[in-house]
């Protein structure tokens, strides 16, 4: 029997008057699971965290978290979880160590839980006025306020923006260990390759809809990658146009330049006939993802 | 509970330290200057009183200005101060509230295991120490104007008329956390709040001037606010308005539980 899931939305739904925000959003999310919300600005990631945390009230549907109803029990439900909200703020004059002392003081977490040590792993200057502070360095204050208390569900939206990709990498590390303790993860992001270096699940949302939920590899199993490849020698356009999942081929002077959707191991294999003196693969973008996507809907 | 509350408003007045002494130091300041004078002016008010259009001394509650009790009413409790404290009140519970929602605050407070009902209650209640602070800062920097110009003002009567703005003010503070039920933007929430309290206090002033418009005064806070200084504090009034004010806070918590914190 599979453990109930922490997170659970049926046909949730948020409108503003006559605008869309949410449209019938039905997603779990499991224990010490890594699920990303992925989508465009204003695609409604945002919406979907704020309906849950019951900040806004859903027009249609219910949401479930630990079990418990996220508007008559969202309380009960906050002591558990840690937000780090889009666009952090806590006005100017504070400092991060006093939105701290009081959010200890709230959640009953004596001295101040594992906060120095989050502090000294990000760096993060704790005394300053907040309103001091670049984006960045307010984000790590945010990220800390999220996770001292050692929540059991942590609800982040765009939680590396303005990190340097130092901290960043330091960050996704961070979720790594948060799964490990048994945390689950609802992240939202606009940038694949961070949601793809954690994220177990991902749902895709476009203009208010999760249009797909995937595991990782195969969202990206279905989008295409550009493929750059620089020879020592010769190479002959047949030799790439004929393998499977390529296309957009073009061959120049000892460089060959395609796409590829799918399994990369024919290529690796057919380019290793030659000596590769370089390689260079890089990520679909989010819309190739989309397009990816809608490519196999549209085949299936 | 009592922990989250203490902690709530305890964080409240430290953010508010400032404005506690920007408010009460100018206005004490003000008011100890009014008392310091009177002496001095003593003689030529009361000459000048005389002359007063009877209904101005009606509308300001101007008597005879022959102690220095009326005349820190007339200057001072008759408007300044009750328009001053009602002001601050709404900008104090905005703060909580309104701006918190616009700093990110309110985001962050709401992470954690708080309701709605009791961030309300915290700004409430901070607002009523932080304008009974205010007052009491301006009745004891009063007493010191008057001692130091030998006033003789009766500090039983000034701690009355001071203490006698505190239920006026903190209706507006009730008044100011309705707002936040319907807006989120502190402009609109202490414009529409200040707009009520000049309104009201025009709607009163009318009401003494005309007997035809005295009904009026019935829509008007400041018919239950008299002259404390002179008459003492009326209890029906004070704890009418209190409990007014209090009835006007929770519908506005109910308003703000039930309301949209867009993002």
């Amino acid at each position: 029997m599979s453990a109930a899931p922490v997170i659970e939305t049926e046909g949730l739904t948020k409108h503003y008057g006559q605008h869309r925000g949410i449209e019938d959003v039905t997603i779990s999310v499991g224990p010490a699971e890594v699920f990303g919300l992925l989508g465009p600005n204003g695609a409604g990631k945002t919406t979907a965290i704020r309906t849950l945390l019951d900040l806004i009230h859903p027009t249609a549907g219910s949401a479930r978290v630990f079990g418990l109803d996220s508007r008559r029990e969202s309380v009960a439900i906050r002591a558990r979880l840690g937000n780090l909200p889009g666009d952090f703020g806590y006005g100017k004059a504070a400092s991060g160590r006093e939105a701290l002392r009081l959010l200890a003081r709230l959640r009953g977490v004596r001295g101040g839980g594992r906060a120095e040590t989050l502090a000294a792993r990000f760096r993060a200057d704790l005394d300053r006025p907040l309103g001091q502070l670049s984006r960045g360095n307010r984000q790590k204050v945010g990220l800390i306020l999220a996770t001292f208390h050692e929540p059991e569900l942590l609800v982040l939206d765009e939680p590396t923006s303005g990190l340097d990709p130092l901290m960043r990498e330091e960050f996704l590390a961070l979720l790594d260990e948060e799964r490990e303790r048994g945390c689950a993860v609802f992240v939202s992001s606009h940038e694949l390759d961070e949601v793809e270096r954690v994220c177990d699940r991902v749902g895709i949302v476009r203009d208010g809809k999760v249009v797909a939920v995937e595991r990782m590899s195969d969202l990206l199993g279905k989008a295409r990658r550009r493929v750059t490849v620089r020879f020592a020698d010769a190479v002959r356009p047949g030799e790439l146009s004929d393998l499977p999942g390529v296309s957009d081929l073009v061959v120049g002077d000892h460089r060959a330049s395609f796409q590829v959707e799918g399994d990369l191991d024919p290529v690796i294999k057919a380019l290793a006939r030659h000596h590769v003196a370089d390689v260079e693969a890089t990520h679909p973008t989010l819309e190739e993802v989309f397009l990816g996507y809608y490519r196999e809907e549209a085949r299936s | 509970m009592t922990a989250q509350l203490g902690a709530l408003v305890a964080t409240h007045l430290r953010d508010r330290r400032r404005s506690l002494l920007a408010w009460g130091v100018p206005l004490g300041l003000m008011s100890a200057f009014v008392v310091a004078i009177f002496p001095s002016v003593e003689g030529a008010l009361a000459e000048a009183v005389e002359q007063y259009p009877a209904g101005l001394k009606e509308a300001f509650g101007i008597g005879q200005l022959t102690d220095v009790e009326q005349y820190l009413h007339a200057e001072m409790l008759s408007l300044i101060v009750p328009l001053a404290l009602g002001y601050l009140a709404v900008r104090a519970v905005a703060s909580g509230l309104s701006g918190a929602a616009e700093s990110g605050r309110l985001d962050v407070l709401l992470s954690a295991p708080v309701s709605r009902r009791r961030l309300c209650a915290a700004g409430f209640l901070a607002t009523a120490i932080e304008l009974a602070v205010v007052l009491a800062m301006t009745a004891v920097l009063t007493g010191v104007g008057s001692v130091l110009s030998g006033a003789d003002l009766a500090v039983g009567a000034a701690a009355a008329g001071f203490a006698n703005v505190w239920p006026l003010a903190l209706l507006f503070a009730a008044l100011g956390i309705l707002l936040c039920g319907w807006s989120l933007r502190t402009s609109v929430v202490t414009g529409a709040a200040a707009g009520v309290l000049v309104a009201m206090y025009v709607v009163d002033l009318l009401g003494r001037l005309d007997p035809d418009l005295s009904e009026l005064r019935y829509l008007s806070v400041f018919k239950y606010y008299g002259n404390a200084i002179e008459d003492g504090i009326d209890p029906l009034a004070f704890c009418g308005v209190t409990v007014a004010a209090i009835a006007l806070a929770a519908a506005g918590t109910w308003l703000f539980d039930r309301r949209d914190l867009a993002g």
